[in-house]
């Protein structure tokens, strides 16, 4: 502290490490701020159909069963914005167990929420925007199938975590041209 | 960069301004950080929090980085320099300590003599 020189580092330096304590108290305290989100996930049917995995008019590529959801959301995610809240990416899974693999979680709708104009959810008779096939390309033996609505806060800074709001179990029935 | 030095080594301060500017500067820091977080937090901008730790150390160089005249407020007083020519008290002295204490002194007074 003797110079202009010394003063300069010390104060710059010391500035620097105050700066560290900052965001690492604003990183620290995000996840304890409150948020009260309502949320409702509505499964109304479940279509199987098969279908042609790469060209559906070429006779030699495999073919697979496919599900299709319809189901309605609504939520209300607007209390889950706060200072350090850059965007909300809500997606919704579905899990199952299949002969062979415990665990099989397919994502088949997702979102990106920026604002909190964009926070209030309302789909009526929506589909799943991503197909959803079983791994093994059939659906024999799938059972225990949910369906999750998660929701992950992506912060300015801190650490991002996923929040599994709601889930609701369904089943997953065979193409009727497969069950005969 | 020497043309620079007598820029970066000006503004020099006493001892107690040395330990009032060192802690005035820890102060002011840590205060702005915490101002920082509370404008920031109710204000429910992140980039505010940040422009305002940025404000804080603004104000930190302006308050620590110039020598005011507050940090000058006590200055160190020199003993007397010893009025009697070195080479003389060289000879003269019987004790060996104070001999070498004289004989470091003689180095800036060789008009003494």
């Amino acid at each position: 502290m003797y110079n202009i020189l010394q003063r300069l580092g010390g104060i710059t330096s010391f500035a620097m490490s105050t700066l560290m304590a900052l965001i690492v108290v604003i990183s620290l305290t995000t996840p304890l701020l409150p948020s009260n989100p309502t949320h409702e996930v509505t499964l109304h049917s479940v279509q199987t159909t098969t279908g042609r995995m790469v060209d559906p008019f070429d006779r030699t590529s495999r073919s697979a069963e496919y599900a299709r959801l319809t189901f309605d959301v609504d939520a209300d995610l607007s209390s889950m914005f706060n200072w350090n809240t850059k965007l909300l990416f809500a997606f919704i899974t579905a899990d199952f167990v299949s002969p062979g693999f415990d665990t099989n979680r397919v994502v088949i709708w997702d979102r990106i929420i920026r604002s909190k104009r964009q926070a209030k959810l309302r789909l009526r008779k929506h589909h799943n925007k991503y197909l959803l096939r079983n791994y093994a390309m059939s659906f024999r033996g799938v059972e225990a199938a949910n369906l999750t609505l998660h929701i992950n806060p992506v912060p300015y800074l801190g650490i991002m975590y996923d929040k599994s709001m709601v889930s609701i179990p369904f089943s997953i029935p065979r193409p009727e041209k497969a069950s005969k | 960069m020497d043309f620079l030095r007598p820029v970066f080594e000006s503004g020099r301060i006493d001892f107690k301004g040395q330990s009032l500017a060192s802690s005035l500067a820890t102060m002011l820091l840590v205060c702005s950080g915490i101002a920082a977080f509370g404008v920031g937090y109710s204000m429910e901008r992140l980039s505010l929090c940040f422009y305002t730790y940025v404000l804080g150390i603004a104000v930190t160089y302006m308050v620590v980085l110039l020598p005011w005249p507050f940090f000058r407020r006590n200055p160190m007083v020199w003993l007397a320099r010893s009025s009697n020519g070195s080479k003389s008290t060289l000879v003269d002295s019987p004790n060996q300590s104070r001999k070498t204490l004289v004989e470091d002194v003689s180095d800036d007074s060789d008009d003494a003599h």
